[in-house]
């Protein structure tokens, strides 16, 4: 709605080349993304134009509002689209409002632009308290209290990482299968009785003070006797008759004798 | 055992404000004018021997804090980059609230000329605002105020402490409206300022 001979003093961040009748004396480059909202716009244009808010240029204004909108609105989402246009629709019934001829009778109440004025006034009022808050806000960052450094973590090892490589671990899982599978069943194996591995422990443990975990399943060699014996330790420790401990992560497991010297189910084996 | 240090002593295992009320607590001796003398006294030997900290008012509570001098040194020891702080609009929106509350999202949608759905919710996850009601008309829409933690995150003591309105170089009242006399046909608005108004009237003045 410019006409030619406005001062159109703005031109928008753009790579497309701005024909050269629509640039001002001195263009100045507006970025859209910068600005919160057509309040925060339409007041950037005013101020760093040194235009008097208290008797604003509506046609001028309009226009170059209307320019930066044209430029910027393709990137903008919708939201953000219509509130800039509805403030470009309020800008042109301002502009209807002061070109529509005023008889003598007819007397105004307040001028067109008035409420506008308020509302650019009043958002402009905030803007300056949020900038006091800013400061505010990075003042009160330069101070500290109590619990800012964190304390040191408890325990040493809990950090500790294992690393291995999918390799390692199937090499390891590989040998573990080996140990366990040595004899080759030509005849349907009878079960392996977690009950005569837990007497097995038992033996072994009131011989030695601490029993290799393998050897509770070795000599017989087969995965059934391993699992068997896996079983037997875990019920055992459960009932603290035996320890088990591991020197790291993946390392052999040794069996120990536990908390009970006398074991309160031992009359189920 | 004078009291002040009784007080020094709880205000130091604090991690976050304490009211005069809740450090009387510490001892049956104490009452919140006590403490409060207390607070005094502390706070001049504190400048006196010159600290590394000092006694900060936050809110209705006080807090040690160290003094904004030291503040390089401390960040050496940041693990985690902090965050930056609110962003322009959530400034912006916070100041409205401040100033206004209780206030409806619709209330500071417009002032602001934006939707703010997105930017409340920030500002209460960051515990800077909270509802604080229901408006009475139609809808019954939330109402939000600020919290003690917004004194706290700006380093206020109340919100008097932020700018009363006439300290500030804009001015909200508009005494005299705007009086535009239009004696020229429309087609004489030239590009630059309109002339009429400054002839006939003197512009409003602010």
């Amino acid at each position: 709605m410019w006409r030619e001979g406005d001062d159109l003093m703005v031109t928008v961040a753009s790579s497309k080349p701005r024909p050269r009748d629509l640039l001002g004396p001195e263009p100045f480059v507006v970025d859209l993304e910068r600005f919160s909202g057509p309040l925060d716009l339409l007041l950037h244009l005013i101020r760093s134009q040194d235009i008097d808010i208290l008797d604003i240029p509506i046609a001028r204004i309009t226009s170059q509002f209307q320019a930066v909108l044209d430029e910027g609105i393709q990137q903008m989402d919708l939201d953000r689209a219509g509130e800039f246009l509805e403030m470009a629709a309020t800008l042109i019934r301002i502009k209807v409002h002061l070109l529509l001829p005023r008889s003598g009778e007819i007397e105004w109440d307040e001028d067109p632009r008035a409420e506008l004025v308020r509302r650019l006034l009043e958002y402009e009022h905030f803007q300056e308290i949020s900038h006091v808050l800013s400061r505010a806000e990075g003042d009160r960052s330069r101070h500290f209290g109590k619990g800012f450094i964190p304390p040191r973590s408890e325990s040493t090892t809990v950090e500790r990482r294992i690393e291995f490589g999918i390799i390692d671990f199937m090499e390891a899982a590989r040998r573990a299968l080996e140990r366990a599978a040595q004899r080759v069943h030509t005849a349907p194996l009878p079960g392996v009785s977690v009950r005569e591995k837990i007497a097995l422990v038992r033996r072994l443990i009131g011989k030695a003070r601490r029993v290799a975990f393998r050897k509770l399943f070795e000599p017989w060699g087969t995965r059934q006797h391993a699992v068997a014996a896996l079983l037997a330790c875990l019920e055992l420790a459960r009932r603290q008759v035996i320890r088990v401990e591991q020197a790291g992560p993946f390392g052999p497991l040794f069996v120990l004798r536990g908390r009970r010297v006398s074991d309160p189910a031992q009359e189920e084996t | 055992m004078r009291p002040a240090q009784i007080v020094e002593a709880t205000l130091f295992a604090s991690q976050s404000p304490l009211t005069p009320s809740e450090l009387a607590r510490a001892d049956g001796s104490l009452t919140p004018e006590i403490v409060e003398r207390s607070l005094g006294e502390l706070r001049e030997e504190y400048e006196k021997e010159d600290r590394a900290f000092q006694i900060y008012n936050l809110g209705d509570g006080y807090q040690i804090l160290t003094r904004p001098e030291y503040a390089p040194y401390l960040e050496r020891f940041d693990s985690v980059p902090r965050a930056l702080g609110l962003s322009a609009a959530a400034l912006e929106t916070l100041a409205i609230i401040a100033y206004r509350q209780p206030m409806s999202r619709v209330d500071v949608e417009e002032i602001r000329g934006v939707g703010s759905t997105t930017v409340l919710h920030t500002l209460q996850e960051w515990e800077m605002i909270d509802v604080v009601g229901r408006g009475e008309g139609l809808g019954r829409p939330l109402l939000y105020g600020t919290t003690r933690r917004m004194l706290d995150h700006f380093g206020l003591r109340d919100l008097a402490d932020l700018p009363r309105l006439e300290d500030l170089p804009v001015t909200l009242q508009v005494e005299r409206t705007l009086e535009v006399p239009l004696e020229a046909p429309p087609e004489a608005e030239e590009p630059a300022e309109p002339e009429a108004p400054a002839d006939a009237h003197q512009p409003a003045t602010a």
